[in-house]
Order: C-alpha cells, then structure tokens, then sequence
C-alpha cells in the first residue's frame, strides 16, 4: 500500500464514522422521543427510558464493531518512512 | 480543622500512593531503556495497547464533572438528562474512527509527537501553532481548576476533612505523578483511574439502590412526587435546543479536543487502535449512562429540594455517598470520581507542558540553530509541568461555582478553536495558514465574549455560534488566501495530500 492509499484507507474510515453518527443520531431519536410519544411503561419505568438510553448504546457498539472489523484495514503504520519536514523541524530530537 | 473520618480516608491513599508507585515505576523502566526523552516524555514512544489506549481516552474525557455535576443535574431535570448524556457513546468511535488512523499516519511521517506539530507542519505556520499553544494552555487550566475543586469538595464532603487537606492531597500525587512519569505514566494511571472510576460506580450505585429500596420502588416514588423528571422534556426543564447544543458540545464535537486526538498519536499498532475503538466505546457507553442516571436514582434517598443540600448540584453525589454507604466503603467511592479528577488534570497538564515546552521553546531553538541537551529539555519539561500544576492548585484554593459549566465552558472554547483546524486540516487541501488563524481566534473570540455576557443566539448555546463562525472564517479565509496567491493552493502537501 502505498502513502496515499493510506492516507485513502483513512479517509474512508472517516466517512465511515460520520456515517455511524448519522445513524446513531436517527436511533436515539425513533428510540427516545419516538417512543415516548407511545406512552408505554414496564413496571414502573417508561418504556423510552429503556430504549432511549440502552438503544443508541448497543446501535453505537454495532457501528464500533462494523468499523473495527470490517471497514478498518491494515495500512502498515509500521512501514511509513518519517520525512525531516523544515515545519517540525523543531523537532529534531524526535526523529530516530 | 474540621472532623475528618480516617476510615474514609485510607482507600484514598492507598489509590494516591498506588498512583505516584506507578509513575515511579514507569520513570524507573524507561529510564533503563534507550528512549529518547521528547518521544517518550510526550507520547509514550508510541506504545499505548488497546486496553490502555481506551481507557486513557475515556479517563481523559470523562472528568469529575461526569461523576458530580452531571449526576447532580440529573437528580434535579430527570431521566432527559439522562437520555443527553448517552450522547456520548458516539465519542470513542468519532474519534478513533475521523482521527485515529489519520493522525497516526501523519504523525509518523512527520515524526510529530503533539498535536501542535501536526498542525505546524499542516500549515506550515508558527502563528497558528503558538495560537493552538495559547488557547490549549488557557482552557486546560480552567478544565484542570474544575477538576481540582470538583474533587477536594467531594473529599471534603465525604471524608470530613478539609477541602484544602483533599486539594493538597491529590493535587500533589497529581503533579508529582505527571511530572515524573510523562505521557507513558499518565496513559497508565489514567487506565487504572478508569477501572476504579467503574468500581466507584458500582459501588455507589448499590448504595443508592440499597437506601432506596431498590429501582422500583425509586421509580415509583418518583414518579409520584415528581412524575416531570420521566419526561424527555423534564417539564420544559429540557428544551430541544439544550439536546442540540448537548450533541454538539460532549457528542459530535468531542473528538476534536486536543487532548483526545493527541491519544491517536501513541498508539503501538492498528490492532490497539481497533480494539481500542470497540472496548472503548462499550465502557465509555456504560459509565457515562449508568453515572448519570445514578444522579437520578438518587433522589430516591434525597428527596428534598436543592435548598435542602446547600443550593448546588455538585453537593447531590457527596450527600448521596455519605447518606447511603458506611464509612470505609464511602472511601472507596469516592476512588470513582477522584481517579476521575485527576487522570484528566494529568492529561491536561502533560499536554500543557508540551504545548510550551515542546510546540514552542523547542521550536524556536531549533529555528535559531542551538541545540538542546536532553538533559535540559528533562528538566525544562518537568519544571514547567510542575509549575504549571502548582498554578492550577494555588488557583482552586478559592473554589468557583458549579463545577460542570466550568468544564462545559473550556470543551466549547476547544471545540470552537480546534475542530475546523482539525477536520479541514487533515480533509480538505484548501485549506490554509490565514483561514486557520482567523477560524481560531474569531470563533474563540466569538465564543468566549458570547459566554461572558451571556448572550444566547436563537437560545441556543454559545458553541453553536462559535463553532458555525470558525467554520465561516476557515472558508472565507482559505478562499480569500488562495485567491491572492493562486499558486499557493495548488502546492499541496506531500504529507497530508499527496500528489
């Protein structure tokens, strides 16, 4: 894989996140408010509590285990060649 | 003196101890291997595994106000604040998924050890650079003075003896512990710290349900008494555009706080960072949901009004601790919220000293051609980081007023300053040094002088106005920079855009 593909591997992931934002976003929504506009309670606890808080949670471990098994690939951070940039030149203590 | 309880007091020495024995340790192990100091000082060497790189991370973001304002709100509004606390368990995923495999890249191509240094060489500019040190600098120490008082007043609280014996007690340990250990000492007490964040949960929350008489019977007594805190809405306590402006501030904009991101910098191998992304997401999920809505349990055993426990939500966790757990087991919960307090104020403060120490000192001896020995750049690191520690302990001397809007306050002005800078800097090419500094400080500005005055745009809170303004003045500033030198915006660069 070359540094840009990379670079394009982790662009991806990005995406990715933002996306799993999104749909967390719509989760806790449908969950929380949704459903507390049915009005259902279990025993003495509102229904919307249970699914507001336990839904985008489990939504959210879904997205963290989609992006680290499928999305996540191997870029070799191991191989990456450190440059001397004149930016962090300040720096020099650093590279090895 | 006031009256203290020893029983109280010894599981929290025997955590403070426990915490300098492993900066001691971790100081003592490096020093044997063939570190050279900046790296290891300020990133760990690039060496966090999974487990720890999480819980450093979640140890970073979740502060004592996690533990006592955020409980204390919710004991008054209801289970809606409950409800926008789970916002948060989009955090982990944001961060290690917008910035985890990006910044680790760049990092190491640039051999970059700070976040500053990133974004130094991004933009190829020093006054960018000393603004992010600035600005770091400035809202880390109000976060780190939050995090002080919020755990002295519960020392305080709980174990009978003063808040300056609780200040002095673990702001010592704190800094001591820092200052010798580094990013690699902090990274490992911060893990520890967020394992016994969880024990202090647990142990609170059977207290709680113990007095209460179980989660029913709270349930059922408050929806009698105060059938509003089971609404979303919490009887207009809850309006939407607090849920909003709550997304923003400890849910989508989280991770881009500088001392988060700097964490994507030290991972050892993707491996970590993936198991750092799951792991991290669940604990993260379960502590910040259960702590919270424990704020609302409590009101099973303290039902009076907020008058009734001193006029301040921060004093509804203590009271809670201290009304329904004997003594010694007191002691231990409090282990939950004060490993809190001080793995944030760790990471502040490391992050702190390499904002100076090594974003800006270093740099400009470097820019003048002088060499500096490790040997003073040791020293120089450790004495600023105490100092700067011994500052923020002289300054919560005098206690400041609730707890978490201090903390909400610093993670809007990071957020305003940092989250453009970041995104645009790493994802869009155009971007470029003059619409930095303008998104920097005119939406930072903006934020803090909305803050100071009061003033709510549309209702809604500050961050949304400073963030929407730094957004405005990346682009306009990118744009007006690339169209006066037209070649500029084609010279990309080889590390962040490669050709």
């Amino acid at each position: 894989m070359t540094y840009k593909e990379k670079l394009q591997q982790a662009s991806k992931e990005a995406r990715a996140a933002v996306i799993g934002l999104i749909g967390t976003i719509i989760v806790w929504i449908v969950l929380g408010f949704g459903v507390y506009a049915t009005g259902i309670v279990i025993g003495s606890t509102p229904l919307w509590i249970i699914t507001g808080l336990f839904g985008p949670f489990l939504f959210a471990i879904g997205v963290a285990v989609y992006l680290a098994k499928v999305v996540m690939k191997d870029v070799g951070l191991d191989d990456i060649e450190p440059i001397q940039a004149d930016a962090v030149k300040g720096d020099a203590h650093v590279a090895r | 003196m006031s009256q203290g309880n020893p029983f109280a007091l010894i599981p929290v020495i025997i955590f403070l101890a426990a915490s300098l024995a492993v900066a001691v340790w971790v100081r003592m192990r490096t020093a044997r291997g063939n570190y050279d100091f900046v790296s290891e000082y300020f990133i760990g060497s690039r060496s966090l595994g999974g487990f720890v790189l999480a819980m450093t991370t979640i140890a970073t973001y979740g502060s004592v106000s996690s533990f006592v304002g955020g409980p204390g709100q919710a004991w008054l509004v209801g289970w809606g604040w409950v409800y926008m606390a789970g916002v948060q368990v989009t955090a982990l995923f944001l961060l290690f998924g917008i910035m985890g495999k990006k910044m680790a890249i760049v990092s190491r191509r640039l051999g970059a050890v700070t976040v500053i240094d990133a974004i130094r060489a991004r933009y190829k500019s020093d006054a960018v650079a000393n603004i992010s040190a600035v600005i770091i600098v400035l809202f880390f120490v109000a976060m780190m003075v939050a995090q002080f008082v919020g755990g002295a007043k519960l020392f305080e609280a709980v174990t009978g003896y003063n808040y300056v014996v609780g200040l002095a007690l673990f702001g010592i340990v704190v800094i001591l512990y820092t200052t010798i250990g580094g990013f690699r000492g902090v990274a490992i007490t911060d893990a520890i710290c967020g394992v016994l964040m969880i024990v202090g949960i647990v142990v609170l929350a059977g207290g709680i349900l113990s007095a209460g008489g179980g989660f029913s019977q709270i349930m059922q007594n408050i929806t009698a008494t105060n059938p509003e805190m089971m609404e979303p809405l919490g009887g207009g306590q809850m309006p939407i555009g607090l849920y909003v402006t709550q997304w923003l501030l400890v849910g989508v904009l989280t991770f881009c706080l500088p001392q988060s991101v700097v964490r994507c910098m030290g991972f050892k191998d993707e491996k970590s960072l993936k198991n750092a992304l799951v792991v991290g997401t669940i604990i993260c999920g379960i502590m910040m949901i259960c702590v919270t809505a424990l704020g609302v349990l409590a009101k099973g055993v303290l039902p009076g009004t907020l008058a009734d426990y001193g006029n301040s939500v921060d004093n509804i966790i203590p009271q809670a601790i201290v009304q329904t757990l004997p003594s010694w087991l007191a002691g231990i919960a409090i282990i939950g919220p004060i490993a809190a307090s001080i793995s944030t104020v760790s990471s502040l403060l490391i992050s702190s000293s390499s904002s100076i120490i090594k974003d800006v000192y270093l740099h400009y001896q470097e820019k003048q051609g002088k060499k500096v020995s490790d040997v003073r750049i040791s020293r120089m690191s450790q004495v600023f980081t105490f100092a700067v520690g011994l500052l923020v302990f002289v300054l919560a001397v005098v206690p400041p007023s609730v707890i978490w809007k201090i903390n909400m306050f610093a993670f809007g002005g990071l957020e305003t300053a940092f989250c453009w800078v970041l995104v645009c800097g790493l994802y869009w090419k155009r971007a470029n040094a003059t619409g930095a500094i303008w998104s920097m400080v005119g939406g930072t500005f903006v934020y803090c002088a909305l803050m100071a005055i009061g003033f709510k745009p549309f209702g809604l809170h500050q961050i949304v106005a400073g963030i929407t303004l730094s957004l405005v003045l990346m682009l306009v500033g990118s744009w007006i920079a690339n169209r006066n030198n037209a070649t500029a915006a084609e010279d990309y660069d080889e590390v962040f855009f490669p050709a």
